[in-house]
């Protein structure tokens, strides 16, 4: 599912993110990526859905080498990996529906088609009733499960999240978290970065813990420890 | 592209049009303004060339020759003439006819005798060029043959019309180029606007991996929509404005050459409708050049 070889990312500006990283992750496997803030974590994230590319090695998605894609092609790669964020991404102006009928609409499927598969997802993420809500209406996890609707209404096969419950209190955190273990289980291939440890003890899941650009620990299922 | 994605894209720019319709205004207006311009200039500046070329064409050099000559040295100097670069015909006066046309042109019978019986015209012979440029060229060479005594032609006149059409020409393009920028300006500042405005959407589009054309193709219909209004006006403004002078020096000015050619004047409009077009289009891929490699 995926693959990262020997990459490394230097910025521009030469702050030097990631150093020498490899990193296999398989389908339907459900990561945590760990570390301080600085560590490298985000950049991890963006070389996944090609934000970023890397100044080193490769990354391949589904065998997709994401260094080799040509413009034309990464628009194609990401419709098949969902994002979520800390800070939602939602756009005001539009309701609930309209913004995960959006990302649809602007690949190219028709309204009648987008009806039906946003309304599963609002279903699937708890928000059926507050489809016409607008987002400044919704509680911070009300407008996350909106995100992870969006990112999940094409389908992707791989969900990536960058600190998703950054922004919420512990017990709205849980209800995301559940979330993203269901459709870890619906066979969604999760790839979340947090500091949340309070979540990354409890969830028992392969923990990748990012030091300094480096992978410092990659700990199977149910086998980190907390020494700190 | 399918059709749901063209829908949304002909929307969007529509939405950003009307967003800042005051801006859109502008655009158009200024885009009409330099279109206008350059319409006129072109028109302008094919007029002058015309009736540059036709009063040109005009031109005479009337050569001298020195009264010792007989007839075989004249025949010899005019077929040398008649022999060189750019000289489309000579003719002969004589000094017997030049004193009969002159003395007709006064409406006087015995001019001749008045004058004592001394003919102080002497032969002539009128060359034309073939282009004006070479006139002064030609009237040099001309001066330089033996039993020549002396070369007139338009000196003066046909140079400053020359560097006065030259003259023209550049101004013409240096408005038309300002105003060029200025519209080109107005439109980039139009869809940048209108980019910071859909920044975060922009950004979505991306993360859900809309294709690019999808996310470009908003800014540069509004570019294009932009140029295609303000030539458009442009178009109906000189078109219009165009025909009635016609009518009017046509009317008043009979001898006026002007150019009255359809054709020409359908060209004209066409190169402004294109250049609204090509105007519009850069713009917005100037504005949107960051999007553009990804
Ligand atoms: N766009 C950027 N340009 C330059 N440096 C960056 C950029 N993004 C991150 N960095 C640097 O890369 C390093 C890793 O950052 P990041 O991946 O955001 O870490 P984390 O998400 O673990 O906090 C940091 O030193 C940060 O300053
Ligand atoms: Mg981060």
């Amino acid at each position: 599912m995926i693959k990262l070889r020997n990459v490394s990312k230097i910025y521009p500006n030469g702050a030097r993110a990631l150093s020498n990283i490899s990193l296999e992750i398989a389908k339907g496997e459900f990561v945590f990526l760990v570390g301080q803030s600085g560590a490298g974590k985000s950049t991890l994230i963006k070389l996944l859905y090609r934000e970023e590319v890397a100044t080193r090695g490769q990354v391949y998605i589904n065998n997709a080498n994401l260094i080799r894609l040509k413009p034309h092609q990464v628009p194609l790669v990401r419709r098949n990996i969902g994002v979520i964020f800390q800070d939602f991404k939602l756009l005001p102006t539009k309701t609930v529906f309209e913004n995960v009928a959006f990302a649809q609409h602007v690949i190219g499927k028709n309204k009648k088609e987008s009806k039906a598969s946003t309304e599963n997802m609002l279903e699937l993420v708890g928000l059926g009733r507050k489809k016409n809500a607008f987002p400044s209406e919704l509680s911070g996890g009300e407008q996350q499960r909106v995100c992870v609707a969006r990112a999940l209404v094409n389908h992707p096969s791989l969900l990536v999240a960058d600190e998703p419950t950054g922004n919420l209190d512990m017990e709205t955190a849980w209800g995301i978290m559940e979330l993203l273990n269901h459709i870890n289980k619906l066979g969604t291939t999760v790839v979340m970065a947090t500091h949340a440890m309070q979540i990354v003890k409890q969830m028992n899941k392969r923990v990748v813990r990012v030091e300094e650009g480096k992978i410092a620990e990659d700990t199977a299922e149910g086998a980190y420890k907390f020494g700190f | 592209m399918a059709f749901d994605s063209a829908k949304y894209v002909l929307g969007q720019s529509l939405i950003s049009l009307k967003r800042n319709i005051w801006l859109s205004v502008a655009s158009i207006l200024t885009v009409m303004i330099s279109l206008t311009l350059l319409g006129s200039s072109l028109l302008f500046l094919a007029n002058t060339s015309h009736i540059a070329k036709t009063f040109e064409s005009q031109l005479e050099i009337a050569v001298f020759l020195n009264d010792k000559l007989n007839a075989d040295q004249i025949i010899a100097i005019q077929n040398n003439i008649q022999n060189r670069d750019g000289v489309a015909a000579v003719t002969f006066t004589s000094k017997d006819q030049a004193i009969i046309n002159f003395q007709e042109s006064l409406g006087s019978k015995s001019l001749l005798e008045d004058l004592g019986g001394v003919n102080p015209f002497p032969n002539k012979l009128t060359v034309t060029a073939t282009d004006a440029r070479q006139v002064q060229n030609i009237a040099s060479q001309v001066l330089g043959i033996a039993g020549v005594d002396k070369v007139r032609y338009g000196e003066g006149i046909l140079e400053k019309l020359i560097v006065f059409t030259g003259w023209l020409r550049w101004i013409g393009i240096g408005v038309v180029a300002a105003f060029s920028f200025a519209s080109f300006l107005l439109i980039t500042l139009n869809i940048k606007t209108n980019l910071n405005f859909r920044e975060k959407e922009i950004q979505i589009m991306r993360l859900v991996g809309a294709s690019n054309s999808v996310i470009r193709w908003p800014f540069l219909l509004e570019g294009l929509i932009i140029g295609l209004f303000g030539a458009g006006l442009a178009v109906i403004l000189v078109g219009t404005g165009y025909s009635w002078l016609l009518q009017y020096i046509v009317a008043t000015l009979a001898f006026m050459p002007v150019v009255a050619d359809q054709m020409f004047l359908m060209l004209v409009l066409f190169i402004m409708i294109l250049s609204g077009m090509i105007m519009g289009a850069l713009a917005s891929v100037f504005s949107i050049r960051k999007f553009l490699e990804f």
